[in-house]
């Protein structure tokens, strides 16, 4: 039995819509304590950890655990047409159908089929990463914006006190550098200097979507290794994303 | 298994001409796959992304393909031209690329080698992205893949995606294989492959069923069987070119293709997609219990509705019959329906899909009392040909078929057995503005055209189409020394030259379309005239292109 309610369905939706940048498809993993869902995008090159705990919803029903996969662009369509109205979500296990209801001037039910579920474990990368930063989402993803004017991919590096973040396209370049302390950086530590490039096609949607549901964002990255994105999330849960980076070979 | 065996075996394939060979190679291959990997694997040794009777397609553009690789190495112009103009092969043009730069990789999070399985599961999910930003979806998931793939690796996924393996491999030998590596008689093969209509869902039934099941299948009656297809033909002669001199015209009706199956007294009818539509067609079934003098049938044919001078009348009026499951008699009073029947595929026990075009037809003839068969004539006389065309258009037809007299019925093959011949509208003079290399024998000449017609008010010239049909081999090589001479600057395979050359260009249909800043294309283009005594700005214009494609639709609002 699942069932729950939240009071606004905007912060839902706003991660709803953050996991769809990466999977059209998603297996939610229900048990008494809440929902996670952890799926990596068709290509393999990102994923996404997202939890979010019973206390985080207005009412939370579980009893024993099961998995609900869900075509989130579906419901993400519904959930749409609830504005900042209540939204209850019932699974019904005898006919697989997911009742989705919003209350607000009116009450209308939705309902829509679960798919078959994903048996696919997608495990926690193991990273030992040398770099720790603190940044605002905000300043990160204008950051980002910017890079994105002159190219595909941004090459982030840290070493000191600084983060640089600098592109090449065919045609303009571009050098942004945030200082530690300012207002896009928060906090930095650094073990050991740091570079890796990452595609802005991956990076800049999964910010872009996330800034809506987060203002604080932890970054964590190494040389040519995975960078991990955990942004802090106001309700009791988590949103982390691990993107993989280009590399050069020979 | 990984997809890495797949790219090997291919290069192996390429390697030689030596059919038993390959067969032999391939036979072995097949045997170990598991049951699941069997289809995708066949689909794509023969160049298919998915099996023939999947309606998906990939839709990735090559300009999508080329900005992935220049993503990639950074700069691969220099040795993808070279390589491309050399082999006219884009496969080994992105291998040698792949090899000689630098490339920028995307790493994937838990590494691992790419499977047949996951390179199918991601050509599928580059197919299901549409809508709002699906191109810069599909250009994210084909990025990833060439990403992970190995140089040898890539050129097989790129050869897949744009359909072309040029292995030597094809689907004949693909039967031998199947048949080998299952060791079932190739004629079961060769049977179950037309009945079902893809060679890869053959060989994952051989797999998954063994003999017995393969062998059984065959025609049910009541179970309709996916039609045979037609490629489309510029004009008669084309057809008599392409089918060795001498071939069957029919007319083509505008009606609707049915699907006829009989068992005693009772009688179904199927449209195209096979849906029944016998409930509304109570007339046709009748005609189909007097005229067909057969226990077992399955035939095929067009009904056409008929107005009150005799004349048929436009597909519209028919498609108010179809599917209607209230009032049938009074429409069946409204708006009678005349059939014609064109093939027979069984009869009493006995397929006839592996016979002969010819032979299906005279047996057609000897089934069939007092129903008329489409109006058929067999000749390889080019004009006798185009007035029989002419006759059919005068007549209210859409135009002819050719069908090729030696040819099988392949059950939901889109081949060149059949094809299918439309009025031609009236040609038009336009300019050439750019031209590309062509592929694997014509790949050292500029023989794909961008053709344009003259914005009147502007001046402008507007690409509203692109060919490579209609010169002669001679006529190529001439146009690429003239066009060279006339070369503005490259843009890798393309290049740009002043607008000089007009042509006459023959099409089928100006659709709309996104592709050109005009908003319209022709569709079938063909160049069947080097217009020199015009200069480019005695060429056709723009307006008078809209003029036609606006034509189009007063002929078609007129029925």
């Amino acid at each position: 039995m699942f069932s729950v309610r939240v009071a606004d369905a905007r912060a839902f939706r706003d991660i709803l819509s953050a996991i769809s940048t990466l999977v059209d498809e998603g297996t939610f993993y229900i048990t008494e304590e809440g929902i996670r869902l952890r799926a990596m995008d068709p290509s393999r090159v990102a994923m996404v950890d997202f939890a979010m705990n019973k206390s985080a919803f207005d009412e939370y029903v579980s009893s024993g655990e099961l998995k609900m996969c869900i075509d989130i662009g579906e419901l993400l369509k519904l959930l749409r047409r609830a504005g900042r109205e209540s939204v209850e979500l019932f699974l019904d296990e005898e006919t697989g159908q997911l009742k989705v209801t919003i209350r607000g001037k009116y009450t209308r039910t939705f309902s829509m089929p679960t798919l078959e579920a994903s048996e696919e474990e997608v495990p926690t990368p193991r990273i030992t990463f040398n770099v720790k930063a603190t940044l605002t989402t905000d300043g990160l993803h204008q950051a980002l914006e910017d890079v994105s004017l002159v190219s595909e991919h941004v090459r982030i590096e840290a070493e000191g006190d600084r983060i640089v973040m600098n592109a090449k396209g065919e045609l303009m370049g571009v050098n942004i550098e945030l200082d530690k302390g300012s207002d896009a950086l928060i906090s930095l530590e650094v073990k050991e200097p740091s570079r890796a490039t990452f595609s802005l096609s991956y990076l800049s949607e999964i910010v872009k979507a996330a800034a809506s549901t987060s203002d604080v964002v932890t970054m964590e990255f190494s040389t040519d290794m995975p960078i991990r994105l955990d942004f802090k999330q106001q309700y009791d849960g988590k949103l982390i994303y691990y993107l993989a980076p280009r590399i050069e070979v020979e | 298994m990984d997809f890495r065996e797949l790219a090997e075996l291919c290069e192996r394939l390429s390697s030689t001409t030596k059919r038993n060979i390959m067969v032999d190679a391939v036979a072995e291959f097949i045997r170990r796959l598991e049951v699941d990997e069997v289809e995708p694997a066949v689909s794509m040794m023969l160049g298919r992304a998915f099996p023939r009777w999947d309606q998906r397609n990939l839709d990735v553009s090559w300009a999508t393909i080329s900005e992935i690789l220049k993503r990639l190495t950074k700069s691969y112009f220099p040795v993808f031209s070279k390589v491309f103009r050399d082999t006219g092969d884009i496969g080994e043009a992105v291998k040698a690329t792949l090899e000689s730069s630098r490339v920028h990789r995307q790493v994937v999070l838990f590494e691992r080698p790419l499977t047949i399985l996951e390179v199918r599961r991601i050509l599928e999910a580059i197919a299901e992205s549409t809508g709002p930003g699906s191109r810069e979806r599909k250009a994210r998931l084909v990025e990833g893949l060439l990403s992970r793939a190995s140089p040898l690796e890539a050129k097989y996924m790129i050869k897949v995606m744009i359909g072309e393996m040029r292995t030597g491999f094809q689907e004949g030998l693909m039967e031998l294989a199947v048949s080998k590596a299952f060791s079932i008689p190739l004629k079961v093969v060769r049977t179950a492959s037309m009945l079902v209509g893809d060679i890869g869902e053959v060989a994952y039934l051989c797999k998954k069923h063994g003999r017995e099941v393969i062998s059984k299948i065959g025609f049910k009656i009541f179970r309709p069987v996916k039609p045979m297809l037609a490629q489309m033909a510029g004009d008669p002669e084309e057809a008599l070119r392409e089918h060795g001199g001498t071939t069957a015209f029919e007319h083509k009706l505008d009606g609707a293709r049915i699907q006829i199956h009989k068992l005693g007294e009772e009688v179904r009818i199927f449209s195209r997609r096979l849906t029944d539509v016998t409930g509304s067609l109570p007339d046709v079934v009748d005609v189909v219990r007097g005229g067909v003098k057969a226990h077992e049938a399955i035939l095929e044919g067009e009904v056409i509705a008929i107005g009150e001078d005799g004349h048929p009348l436009p597909f519209q009026h028919l498609m108010r019959r179809f599917r209607r499951v209230y009032d049938v008699e009074r429409m069946v009073l409204e708006i009678p329906v005349k059939l014609y029947l064109f093939d027979i595929l069984y009869v009493d026990g006995e397929s006839l899909i592996e016979r002969p075009y010819t032979a299906r037809r005279a047996r057609l003839k000897e089934v069939v009392r007092g129903i008329p068969l489409t109006e058929q004539i067999v000749t390889s006389d080019p004009e006798e040909a185009r007035l029989f065309m002419e006759r059919a258009v005068n007549m209210g037809h859409e135009g002819l078929m050719a069908k090729r007299l030696d040819s099988p019925y392949t059950p939901g093959v889109r081949g060149k057995y059949w094809l299918k011949i439309k009025e031609t509208l009236e040609p038009l003079d336009l300019v050439i503005v750019a031209a590309e290399y062509g592929y694997g024998r014509r790949h050292g000449w500029l023989s794909d055209y961008y053709l344009a017609a003259r914005d009147e008010e502007t001046g402008e010239l507007l690409v509203v189409g692109k060919t490579f049909k209609g010169l002669t081999d001679q006529e190529i090589i001439e146009m690429t020394r003239r066009l060279k001479k006339l070369a503005v600057r490259e843009e890798g395979h393309r290049v740009i030259v002043q607008p000089q050359i007009v042509v006459e260009v023959a099409y089928n249909e100006i659709q709309r379309s996104p592709k050109y800043k005009c908003g319209m294309a022709l569709r079938f283009a063909r160049i069947t005239r080097i217009r020199d005594d015009k200069g480019p700005e005695e060429a056709d214009t723009i307006q008078k292109v809209r003029r036609i494609y606006e034509r189009q639709f007063e002929k078609k609002a007129r029925y």
